[in-house]
């Protein structure tokens, strides 16, 4: 009886240990996965937000004098005063 | 002393020209002596002084003198198109005082005075997307893209919101029509490989990363996009040079340029 638990005893510490190295291991891969996504989708940013359009006089928008009026409705990027440095949208 | 006398009466002459000049052109010259009326123009006038005043300190940076102006002319109710004129410009000042959420609502009472004010839209998305507000950002933006549909500014600031809020099918389609119009805009091009990306669509956001990187070899952050595309693709050797290129190229941008040797050095050769 006794030396049947002598014997069981070691081949059952090694299977917990095998059991918590598997488990361990695959705990380490999977944050190691999650870190490496988060580390990518927190720098997958999208481009700034515009800059604010600038002051109106007491004129109001309307009128080609208005420069923030035509920026806001203008086609082209430029005249719409978008974000235009590449380097650090 | 006759030439003294004419030359001291000359320059009293000029001063008082000098100062006939300060008056403002569009000063009304009352015509009436009821006081209602001389009120009103007396409101007018001051509105007028304070715009002027406003719009020179703005200018010159004093924003809290600037606020103070154009709280004056908004608590004197000008009619249209100053009212709204006057909350637009307070909106900008109170932005620049740190104050974005006094200034998103004096760009809605903007808008509410002037359903079609273009301007005010553009900068009411900006600074909810300052204040994080991305339900009202899309919210304004959806109105400004429904009245301006060609405007560069209102694809991209509906697709910047669409981004940030994970609605990529939106930020596809509107950073798509921006470029119709502007193929030579690098940031809109990264901004459609985001979307493509999230979709999925690893073929499109390469070929628009690459396109971005053609008009902006330098342009670190897409060049890390492009690492990152070129990864789940499964193009390991070609996502390493990618993300080594945009060490190099994040030399101003420590954060980045750490992330980017530290996925360089992930990949095995």
């Amino acid at each position: 009886m006794m030396e049947g638990v002598s014997t069981h005893l070691p081949r059952l510490l090694v299977a917990i240990a095998l059991a918590l190295g598997i488990l361990c291991s695959g705990r380490f891969a999977v944050a190691a996965a999650t870190s490496l996504d988060d580390l990518i989708a927190g720098n997958l940013v999208p481009s700034a937000a515009p800059a604010l359009l600038g002051p109106i006089t007491s004129a109001g928008r309307v009128g080609w004098a208005c420069k923030p009026e035509r920026s806001a409705a203008a086609r082209g990027y430029r005249q719409a005063e978008l974000p235009a440095d590449p380097s650090s949208p | 002393m006759r030439v003294l006398l004419l030359v001291a009466l000359l320059i009293q002459a000029a001063t008082g020209f000098g100062l006939a000049q300060t008056y403002a052109p569009r000063s009304p010259v009352p015509r009436t002596t009821s006081l209602p009326e001389l009120r009103a123009i007396a409101a007018r006038r001051e509105i007028e002084e304070r715009f002027t005043i406003g719009l020179d300190l703005q200018a010159r940076g004093d924003w809290e003198a600037a606020r103070g102006e154009f709280e004056q002319i908004v608590v004197l109710h000008p009619s249209e198109p100053q009212g709204s004129t006057a909350h637009y410009d307070l909106a900008i000042a109170y932005s620049n005082l740190h104050r974005n959420d006094d200034a998103a609502r004096e760009l809605r009472a903007a808008i509410a005075l002037d359903p079609d004010f273009l301007a005010a839209m553009a900068n009411l998305v900006s600074i909810d997307l300052a204040r994080g507000d991305l339900r009202e950002a899309r919210k304004v933006a959806d109105r400004y893209v429904a009245l301006a549909p060609a405007s560069a500014r209102a694809l991209y600031s509906r697709g910047i919101v669409a981004l940030q809020s994970g609605d990529n099918a939106v930020a596809r389609a509107d950073f798509g029509k921006l470029l119709s119009e502007n193929p030579s805009y690098a940031v809109a091009h990264y901004d459609l490989a985001l979307a493509e990306e999230r979709l999925g669509r690893y073929d499109a956001a390469e070929r628009e990363l690459q396109s971005a990187l053609v008009l902006a070899p330098a342009y670190a952050r897409a060049r890390f996009a492009l690492g990152v595309v070129l990864l789940r693709e499964g193009e390991h050797a070609k996502a390493r040079d990618e993300f080594a290129r945009a060490t190099v190229d994040a030399a101003g941008d420590p954060g980045l340029a750490n992330i980017a040797a530290a996925m360089r050095d992930s990949i095995k050769n």
